[in-house]
């Protein structure tokens, strides 16, 4: 099967020292269709690939092809509009626009282009956007907000927003990080209806997570990263069983925890 | 020969430069904008200076002394009662404020001393000659204290308390605070340095130059271009970006019509920033 | 003191620059990009329009390009010349951030400033050109000093009305949204680059006609005309008027027009005495401009508006 998302053998550097990659660069690659958890312990380089591979940072070497096209070298921009979505690890909204409009400003909007402002031949998509928008928002459970302001959101909600924003992009691939922290277990249960609702509807997901619990229960994939480097990838099944996983990280007293819970 | 002429009063012309860019530079990497009303604390420093040595009569060192006492006392106070309430507004605004600051002390500076081309009471320059290139005392003076001010700057900033703390403040004013700094005594410290040596450089300028009340914004245009290319980094940056646009504009009148000498110091730091976004240092601001 | 004159200089020149001050709002205020050497491009269009409309040089004059076309062409030359500027000047330094940017483009407006002066043969260096060309005559009965003060009127609405129409667009919003943040609008595929410099460049269109404008009004363009004054003040106006709105942008510019229009226009005694109240005028601008960014009165204002 064709693969969505090729990584070979990327390295990243942060003044003089390997963030990403070890010796050999780091490779993998992800299925269309599949949702892959990305684990490994704090500081072990995952919200760095997630910034290689939507064009925040640039790799030192390897390559990043995505959808066929290399994307190695492309600006953020271009990814994005190629189908590659992503969230932030701390949620970013667009502070003076409304909560509807932090949502409708994500979509891949035709009348936005700069000759439109004056015919208003933007008035079309904005009806049917502010729909899509507004489904949206029932879905995640934000729909008693649309109005305020998104200053007045808890971080819970600002990350649903988050998301929203970029499920109105319809992409083919969305990387999300950490999208439970913060959240309490009520949205928490509507986003992970949410994810598997567009996963059914075809889109690739990868998520960064730490509360496993969560995690395990949505993915059929995961990676394992530490230091940079795949310690290892599989089912949740096989991971759980790898003990070189398990003295690295799942053996550690978080994550035995959270397991638990 | 002509040539090496001008490369040497370019050094002199470089050398007043770094003394009027290093306190700029200073408030610049702890208080993080651009202060463009510095250039009228040189203004202040040199019109008191004039004061008190023409008007008054006084000796030239005790009137420079109080000219830079001048300086260093508005400069604080400005940067208590203007900057500092609106220190966490961001780098924008804190520099479109220094623009009304500077609106004020020059308007104040007109007012008080008014039109007209003034010249300290001081003897001229008597120049000397070495293997036929001429240099004067004055240039010769701007050299001296440039060294001295950069030096006992960087010596200040590496040994002392208050130096720490201030290096500590320029590189992260957050963690700096936690880590038990001072912030608003170390500001306060850094506002009283850098008006200081606006006030050297002030008086450096009274004398070597003839005044006028323009004099200050003619100032800041190059201060401003030898921040610039300085980017972010150490002193030494701004030492030796104060050379190259000092060499560069005098040793330009060679070339082209003189008219065009304060041009040459921003053609520079243009080229520069289109290749090098973040000015020689290379380092980025956060 | 003639009342009238001063309610029509006031409108006129007040106009004028709130042109220039709507297409700063446009990129501070929605671009997040600060432009310092405004000046430049107000300038560029009114030497322009001088260039474009002067009869051929003659006698002791030292430009050697007029070319003495209908004041129309000299117009549309103006708008286009602001623009050309603006492309020389915004693609090498648009990816500057900031305080850069803001210095680059001051550097920019001091070199065109220094060639105005020196380049003899642009437009007589520092003596200028004057009788420049001035379409608008009597109307009938109407005096050209109203109609002019139409005119200038009709372009500050109209630039007033198309920046509208921009901001709320949806390109607009893609705008607001790049300013409040760079990186989340690259992540949905906003590119901040193209945007900004879209913005700069239509902005400078308007600034070229303002220049060309203000030549027509004050029928000469000198160096002395385009200093770095200029731009602070229409700085001062944009923060005076508060900076997210339209009309405050015009406010502001009216409000700091008439209060030196009021200082120049008061008899004074002597000499000195006018001179004193020019500098107590930066003064006062210098005062009002910082409270103002320090208590954001206008931010207050807009907030209580909006809770009710």
């Amino acid at each position: 099967m064709k693969k969505l998302l090729q990584v070979s053998n990327v390295t990243k550097q942060f003044g003089g020292l390997r963030a990403i990659g070890g010796y050999n660069g780091l490779s993998f690659d992800v299925d269309p269709g599949s949702f892959t958890g990305l684990i490994g312990p704090n500081g072990s380089g995952k919200s760095t690939i997630f910034n290689l591979l939507s064009g925040f940072l640039k790799p030192n070497s390897g390559s990043i092809v995505f959808d066929g096209n290399d994307i190695t070298t492309a600006p953020p921009e271009a990814i994005s509009e190629r189908g590659l979505a992503r969230t932030f690890q701390t949620p970013r909204t667009f502070s003076s626009l409304t909560v509807i409009d932090n949502v409708i400003v994500g979509a891949d909007n035709p009348g936005e282009r700069l000759r439109f402002s004056w015919t208003g031949k933007w008035r079309n998509q904005e009806a049917e956007l502010k729909h899509e928008a507004v489904e949206i928002f029932g879905r995640v459970g934000l729909s008693h907000r649309v109005n305020d302001r998104v200053g007045d959101l808890s971080g819970g909600e600002l990350r649903m927003l988050e998301v929203a924003r970029q499920m109105i992009r319809k992409p083919k691939l969305i990387l999300l990080d950490e999208p439970t922290a913060g959240v309490d277990p009520k949205l928490q249960q509507n986003l992970a209806d949410l994810l598997i609702a567009i996963h059914r509807k075809g889109t690739t997901i990868i998520v960064v997570e730490h509360n496993l619990h969560f995690l395990l229960d949505l993915v059929d994939n995961l990676l394992v990263i530490n230091r940079g480097e795949l310690l290892a990838k599989g089912s949740p099944e096989e991971i759980r069983s790898n003990p070189e996983v398990v003295s690295a990280y799942l053996g550690g007293q978080d994550a035995a925890q959270s397991y638990k819970n | 020969m002509l040539l090496l002429q001008y490369i040497v009063s370019g050094v002199a012309t470089g050398c007043f430069l770094i003394l009027a860019t290093i306190g700029f530079s200073l408030t610049r990497h702890v208080e993080g904008f651009l202060n463009i009303a510095h250039a009228q604390l040189l203004g202040v420093s040199a019109f008191s200076t004039w004061w008190i040595n023409v008007v008054l009569g006084w000796p030239l060192i005790p009137s420079a002394i109080i000219g830079i006492f001048c300086a260093a006392l508005i400069g604080l106070v400005i940067g208590r009662v203007v900057y500092e309430p609106i220190r966490s507004a961001g780098p924008a605004i804190l520099l479109i404020s220094s623009v009304g600051v500077a609106h004020i002390l020059g308007g104040l500076i007109d007012t008080a001393i008014g039109t007209g081309i003034r010249t300290l009471n001081i003897d001229i320059a008597t120049s000397y000659r070495f293997w036929g290139i001429r240099i004067t005392d004055h240039q010769l003076l701007v050299v001296a204290l440039a060294v001295i001010a950069s030096a006992s700057l960087s010596l200040f900033l590496a040994k002392s308390r208050t130096g720490l703390a201030i290096r500590a403040m320029a590189v992260n004013p957050s963690l700096a605070a936690s880590r038990g700094v001072d912030v608003k005594r170390t500001s306060r410290a850094t506002w009283l340095l850098s008006s200081s040596l606006a006030g050297l450089a002030g008086v450096v300028l009274a004398i070597i130059a003839t005044l006028s009340t323009e004099i200050a914004f003619e100032q800041i245009l190059q201060i401003l271009a030898v921040a610039i290319l300085a980017g972010l980094g150490s002193l030494f940056t701004v030492i030796w970006s104060g050379l190259i646009i000092g060499i560069a504009m005098d040793a330009s009148v060679f070339w082209i019509p003189a008219g065009y000498r304060p041009l040459i110091a921003f053609g520079v730091v243009i080229i520069v920033l289109v290749f090098r976004p973040d000015g020689l240092s290379g380092r980025r601001s956060s | 003191m003639n009342w009238l004159q001063v309610i029509l200089t006031v409108v006129t020149i007040g106009s004028i620059f709130s042109v220039v001050t709507l297409a700063l709002n446009l990129q501070y205020a929605r671009g997040g990009m600060i432009n310092f050497g405004v000046v430049a491009y107000f300038a560029a269009g009114a030497y322009i329009y001088a260039i474009f409309t002067h009869p051929a040089p003659e006698g002791l004059d030292q430009y050697i390009i007029g070319l003495d076309w209908p004041w129309w062409a000299g117009f549309i030359a103006a708008g286009i010349a602001s623009l050309l500027f603006a492309v020389l000047t915004g693609w090498p330094t648009l990816r500057l951030r900031g305080e850069y940017l803001a210095v680059t483009t001051f550097a920019f407006a001091e070199v065109l400033y220094s060639f105005l002066l020196n380049e003899r043969r642009i437009g007589n260096g520092a003596v200028g050109l004057s009788n420049i060309e001035r379409p608008i005559r009597d109307w009938g009965t109407i005096d050209e000093k109203y109609i002019f003060a139409i005119v200038a009127v009709a372009l500050m609405f109209l630039t007033a009305w198309i920046f509208r129409k921009l901001l709320n667009s949806p390109y607009g919003r893609a705008l607001d949204a790049i300013r409040d943040d760079e990186g989340a609008a690259q992540a949905i595929g906003k590119s901040a680059k193209r945007m900004r410099l879209q913005v700069f460049l239509l902005s400078a269109i308007p600034i070229g006609f303002a220049g060309a404008l203000y030549a027509m009004y004050m029928t000469l363009v000198s160096p002395r005309l385009f200093t770095a004054e200029v731009s602070f003040i229409v700085w001062i106006a944009l923060v005076l008027g508060g900076e997210r709105t339209i009309w405050g942008a015009m406010a502001g510019t009216f409000g700091l027009i008439l209060l030196e229009e009021v200082i120049t226009s008061l008899p004074f005694e002597s000499v000195s005495a006018a001179q004193n109240a020019a500098a107590m005028n930066h003064v006062v601008t210098g005062l009002l401009f910082i409270a103002v960014l320090r208590w954001q009165p206008f931010e207050w204002i807009s907030k209580k508006l909006e809770k009710k």
